[in-house]
């Protein structure tokens, strides 16, 4: 179990992370949501003693994390894959951190198995691609078989085999008992992998509950319309109480009506309709609303590009 | 439970040293080098021993040519950047968070860094200290101007001429931990241990002389490398040199202890 009270971080007059307070539990999967700069990292690093904390503590299975003496064995944690020598094989960079935890050798050939590593064990990780370096930074996470797990951003640089093995890594570990949290700035890689979420904007808590219960925060099911006649199609839509937005184009995002009703009206009144196209309501589009205004780098709206998107190619740029 | 003793430690930091390429290539072509350039001097000597006037023959120190000014720079820049490099090769991968999720003790981590950098840089100066005297010893034996190690001073210069190796090290670890940036450290190591020191000579002013006998690589030169010390208040005295060889990477150790401790990571 992860326990967060109050957590505080400034840099000089910058506020990193604010008064975060929340608990990771046992036997789930809980994701780690926020923007790009929201404070994720550091939140990570704080629990983990490698930053101080300005205020407030965090705790792993009730003791400060700098008070355990075999690190590995208490918590497994990828925080950046690049945080490696590029000099050293994979199998001498495990066994460094094994032997500094008193585990065994065969440990490290397990985890290099159990990663799919083991073919490269010899080879310098200097060669080695992002996904890879993801992969050794799981099997190092692994190592000392810990009951709590921290992954920051671990789906980057992950092919799609690499991406759907790691989500059933992730929720085996769950099964097993074990705390598993994991970071991202995607929604959507929360949707097939969390059971719980810790959402956090510009350093401060936003949601902490179950991925349904989030999911009903955000906006209802709306309907995508395109019509010739948008401006008319819209005055009719209000008169039956719909909410509708346009995009200044021909499409028209409807909700409080649903498509059939829509259809019919549009019937009625003869105005051609190009498309009717219901959606449903998304994680992604409760993300973006509870953060839109809390992103540190929100994208020029003019230029269309969402926010999200804009994040993955700075997050793939930085790589 | 028996995990996190301070001999995995070690056995961690052993690993890390070795399983760079670099470590074994630094360390046995450094030996090389240097053994190799008292072979190739005292053979220098060896040759035009037959023409030396009788002035060059009584001022001749066969210790010089075992070990000179040279080596000892080359020694010290050598182990100097070694120990710069365990530590700044951790921070500037972020392989140290790596190490600090692992053994969240910090001090435990250093004091294990520290002893494996000192021992195996000790155990190369020893190498490279008995080789070259050795070597040149067997050369020079053929004009009959060999010294042994029972001769007077001869103990005393071989032992500081092994230890360059270890108070280069950790001094060069106390730069790296400071600075955290490769080429900046490898710079100040060269600047700090060898290309400033080299500039001192004994002066009138004593306090000046005072100074100067803190520092590794000119009580060396002026005393602790000397089998024949000159009486000349101007100059370091033994206990002090190796007060100062002591100086030097205790404090870097301590600074290497307070700024990992503290700075996040």
């Amino acid at each position: 179990m992860i326990e967060v009270n109050g957590l505080t971080k400034r840099y000089g007059a910058v506020t990193a992370v604010h008064d975060l307070t929340f608990t990771v539990r046992p036997g789930h999967v809980t994701g780690f949501l926020g923007p790009n700069g929201a404070g994720k990292s550091t939140t990570l690093r704080m629990i983990l003693g490698l930053n101080r904390p300005t205020a407030g503590a965090a705790t792993i299975d009730g003791r400060p994390f700098a008070r355990h003496r075999a690190g590995l064995r208490h918590v497994g944690a990828l925080l950046d894959a690049a945080d490696v020598h590029g000099g050293r094989s994979a199998a001498a960079h495990l066994r460094a951190l094994a032997a500094g935890n008193g585990l065994p050798r065969r440990r490290v050939s397990e985890v290099l198995e159990e990663v799919g590593l083991a073919a490269v064990a010899r080879r310098r990780i200097g060669g080695f691609s992002l996904g890879m370096r993801q992969r050794l930074g799981i099997a190092a996470a692994l190592l000392g078989d810990p009951p709590v797990l921290m992954f920051d951003e671990p789906i980057n640089g992950l092919d799609p085999e690499g991406v759907r093995w790691v989500r059933g890594l992730f929720r085996r570990l769950a099964a097993e008992g074990r705390t598993v949290l994991v970071s991202s700035h995607l929604m959507s890689e929360m949707e097939n992998t969390a059971d719980r979420l810790v959402v956090i904007g510009r350093g401060e808590l936003i949601a902490e509950e179950s991925l349904a219960a989030f999911a009903a925060r955000g906006a209802g099911a709306s309907v995508t319309v395109r019509t010739p006649d948008p401006a008319e199609l819209a005055a009719v839509l209000a008169l039956e109480g719909a909410t509708v937005r346009t995009d200044g184009g021909d499409a028209l995002t409807v909700t409080g009506v649903d498509a059939s009703r829509i259809g019919e009206l549009a019937h009625q009144r003869r105005i051609m309709l190009h498309a009717l196209a219901p959606r449903a309501a998304s994680l992604e589009e409760a993300f973006m609303e509870l953060t839109a205004d809390r992103a540190d780098h929100q994208a020029d709206v003019r230029t269309g590009v969402r926010p999200d998107r804009r994040a993955e190619a700075l997050a793939g740029g930085a790589r | 439970m028996s995990a996190g003793r301070f001999r995995d430690l070690l056995a961690a930091e052993w690993i890390k040293l070795w399983s760079l390429r670099s470590t074994a290539w630094l360390i046995g072509a450094g030996t090389l080098a240097i053994v190799a350039f008292a072979a190739q001097s005292s053979l220098d000597t060896y040759q035009s021993w037959p023409g030396f006037t009788a002035m060059e023959k009584a001022m001749f120190n066969p210790l010089d040519e075992a070990f000179s000014g040279v080596s000892a720079s080359l020694l010290m820049i050598g182990a100097g950047s070694l120990g710069a490099l365990t530590i700044v090769g951790e921070y500037a991968t972020g392989l140290m968070r790596f190490t600090l999720v692992a053994v969240p003790a910090r001090h435990r981590v250093v004091a294990a860094k520290l002893t494996v950098v000192a021992v195996v840089t000790l155990a190369a100066g020893a190498i490279i200290s008995a080789g070259t005297f050795a070597v040149s010893q067997a050369v020079l034996s053929g004009r009959g101007v060999a010294v042994s190690p029972g001769d007077p001073g001869v103990l005393r210069v071989l032992a500081a001429n092994a230890l360059l190796a270890p108070v280069a090290a950790l001094t060069g670890m106390g730069i790296g931990a400071l600075l955290r940036h490769t080429a900046a450290a490898v710079v100040t190591v060269c600047a700090a241990l060898v290309i400033v020191p080299s500039f001192f000579q004994p002066t009138v002013h004593q306090w000046l002389n005072d100074l100067y006998a803190l520092v590794p690589l000119y009580v060396w030169r002026t005393c602790l490398g000397l089998s024949e010390l000159r009486d000349n208040p101007a100059l370091p005295t033994v206990a002090g040199s190796w007060a100062a060889f002591a100086l030097w990477p205790l404090a870097a150790a301590v600074v290497t202890l307070i700024v990992v401790r503290r700075r996040d990571v």
